[in-house]
This record gives C-alpha cells, structure tokens and sequence, in this order.
C-alpha cells in the first residue's frame, strides 16, 4: 500500500466518524435549539404586548415590503399582527439594529395609535456590564413608552436619554425605535383588520 | 499515580496556559467580563480540551506524523461543535452571550499545543491528566480575571440575574475594565502575582534541598 494511500485513508477515516458524531449529535439537539429559539421570541412578544395573540405576517405580505423599505437603514426582520378577542390590538416589528458590537434583536409593540407598548432586546452581542445597561437598566428602555403617537426620529432623540458609557448600545436601541415609528407612519397606520 | 499526579498539577501552576505559557489568550479576555460567561466558557474549554487528548492520546499510533495536525482538528472541532449545540439547546441565555467565542475554542492554542505537545506522546490516562489540569488551570485564571473585571468594573458580581457580592454604592466603577485594555491592565497583575507566587515556591524549595 503506498504511504500516501495511508495518508488519505487515516484523515478521511476521521472526517467519517466525526461527521457520524456531529450529525447524532444535530439531531439530538435541533428540535430542542428550535423549540428555545421559539420560544424566546414568544416571551419578547408577550413582554412587548401582554395578553395578545399574535399572527406572523407572511412573506407575500405587501406591508412587509413596504415596512422592509421603512425600516432602512435598519434591518426589518419580521411583522406580527396583534389580536385580543378577535379585535386588532396593535402590532409588533421585530428589527435588528447595529449597536456596537453587532445587530440587536429587538422585539418593539405598537397599539392602534402609534404608541410604543413595549421594546424588547431578543438578542444583542454588546459588551456585558457596559453595553447591556441597555436591558438591565430598566428605565432606558421604558422612556420609549413616553413618545407620543405618530412620533418621529427627533422625538425619540429628544425623549429617549443614552445610558453614559454605552451610547452606541443605546443608539442601537434608539435607532430601532425610530425605524418602528417610520414604519407606523409610512406603513402600518389605518391598516388594522380582522382576525383570520 | 506519582506520575498522574505531576501531569495534572503542571497545568495548574508552573505551565498554566494563561499565566505562563500564555496561549489562547484572545477568547479569555474578550468573554471574561462577567463571571457566569467565564464559568461556562471554562466549562467548555476543560471538556474540549480533555475530550480531544483522550482521542489523541488512544489512536496516537495510527495517527500518521505527516497528517496529525488536520486529524487534531478534526477531532477538536467536533468536540467544539457537540459543545456548541449543546449549549444552544440547553442554556441559551450563556450561548447568545458566548456567541463566537465558542466555535472558536477551535483555533485556541491551549487545546491543539496540548494535542500536539502532550497527548501524542503520553499514554491515556496521563493525557487525561494533563486535560483536566490545563483545563482547570485555564477555568480558575479566566474565572479570576473575570471576577476581578466584573466587581471592579460594574461594583458588582452578577450569577444568573442574582447580585452575588454588591461593592458600596459610593464606588464609581471605571467602565475601562470591561473593555480590552482594562482586559490587559488585569491580566497583567495578574501575571506578576503568579510569578511572584511561583519565585517564593521556588526559593522555599531551593532553601529545604540546601538543608544538610
């Protein structure tokens, strides 16, 4: 047997078994990591908007198009309707904006009118004890509730004050506001409707 | 047993891989801002790292010299990537946090220098040994580093939600800390203080062997 035949034989007998390994082990583990991703953006959702029931609006959606368009330069990732006893409640946006260490995920409630029932970060790669203030400091984030229906980018730099030593955290958070604001304005406002 | 016993506590002190041999640095100072993310980052590294000596260690005779280094890999990575999976499924919260410092336990020096400078020569249950004392080693210095950047620089320590120590609340903390350079400035002390503490181990064993 030449030596290099044993070369080539010895990796790939590896690769074999650690792809055996890696694929028993994907399978263990992927509906369980799917069911902790659904779950988490479950809780967001509840957090944002408590008691309702939510609808995820599909693809096809021309209020997800639009909203996609809105959102720049933040990135748009998903829309729910929220319904409570059939009736239309409000929305959710979920959106990712540049903080300072990557996207944040956020999840951000609005009612009928425009307001802000509730922002939550789903996931965020800022620096822990500095740049994740932005969540355990409570306050930071309940100042979104203070903006007026139909508010504007101006209004949340005016209303929404930066945690000192995490600015881009908090711009992160901000500027997702701000993009959930344009989006009601530009896309959602006036287009409730029933629950299907 | 005399034999395991020196290649698990080399790790620990006099060849520590942070302190002393000063490897896998990169992963270690940018996760240990918080102790919890340093525990389990430690966690990960100690059962990577004695998991792979083990598979080395066993086939070390039908590993061929030419080709170890991507069998090592090999090996290494799919250890990472139970590790990872693993995490993601069953405690999200430090996996979202760890990010991509866990896929990248991969490239860290500790786990192939050991591969390589140990477990391809030792038998098993040494290799074993060799792991669980590097690993420890690297486990209580990221802890340490961890727990001083994190009271230092926040004024408190944080387990799962739970204020575990809470510093007075007229102490500033310097936000210099949770960042890189407040990482090296850390670090650094702590170097000098295990030095310091391997000198006088050294001198008081010199001084017992000059005993008539």
């Amino acid at each position: 047997m030449p030596k290099s035949f044993r070369l080539v034989l010895s990796v790939l007998v590896t690769c074999v078994i650690a792809a055996t390994g890696l694929a028993l082990t994907y399978g263990a583990t992927a509906p369980r990591i799917e069911e902790q991703k659904r779950l988490a953006e479950q809780r967001s959702l509840e957090a944002v908007m408590p008691g309702a029931t939510f609808e995820t609006a599909g693809e096809a959606d021309p209020l997800v198009a639009a909203a996609e368009t809105a959102a720049a330069p933040v990135d748009f990732v998903a829309l729910y309707r929220a319904f409570s006893d059939g009736q239309q409640v409000g929305w959710a946006l979920r959106l990712a904006s540049r903080g300072y260490a990557g996207p944040m995920q956020l999840v951000i409630g609005l009612d009928t009118s425009g307001s802000v029932t509730g922002v939550s970060i789903l996931s965020m790669n800022e620096t822990p004890g500095l740049g994740t203030k932005v969540k355990s400091e409570a306050w930071f984030i309940e100042q979104a509730g203070e903006l007026q229906p139909g508010f504007t980018d101006a209004d949340v730099r005016g209303t929404m004050d930066a945690i000192s030593g995490a600015t881009r955290s908090s711009n992160g958070v901000r500027n997702g506001v701000a993009a959930a604001g344009r989006i009601y304005l530009e896309v959602l406002a006036g287009e409730e409707g029933e629950a299907r | 047993m005399k034999e395991w016993y020196a290649a698990f506590r080399q790790g620990l002190s006099i060849e520590n891989p942070l302190t002393v041999l000063m490897i896998g640095l990169c992963a270690t100072l940018a996760v240990s801002t918080q102790v919890q993310n340093a525990v389990f980052m430690g966690f990960a590294v100690v059962f990577v790292l004695t998991m792979s000596n083990v598979i080395v260690s066993a086939f070390r005779r039908q590993i061929p010299t030419e080709v170890r280094i991507p069998i090592f890999i090999v090996v290494i990575a799919s250890f990472v990537t139970i590790v990872d999976l693993s995490m993601n499924a069953f405690v999200p919260g430090i996996y979202q946090v760890l990010g991509i410092w866990i896929p990248l336990i991969v490239v860290n020096c500790v786990i192939l220098g050991r591969a390589e400078a140990f477990a391809y020569h030792n038998r098993v249950s040494l290799s074993i040994a060799d792991g669980l004392g590097m690993g420890i080693g690297y486990w209580s210095v990221i802890v340490l580093l961890a727990a001083l950047r994190e009271l230092f620089g926040t004024g408190r320590i944080v387990w799962f939600d739970t204020a575990l120590v809470q510093l007075p609340s007229g102490y500033q903390p310097p936000g210099l800390l949770l960042l890189f350079p407040g990482a090296f400035l850390v670090f650094g002390f702590m170097i000098a203080g295990s030095r310091w503490a391997n000198e006088k181990l050294e001198a008081r064993k010199e001084a017992r062997a000059c005993r008539p």
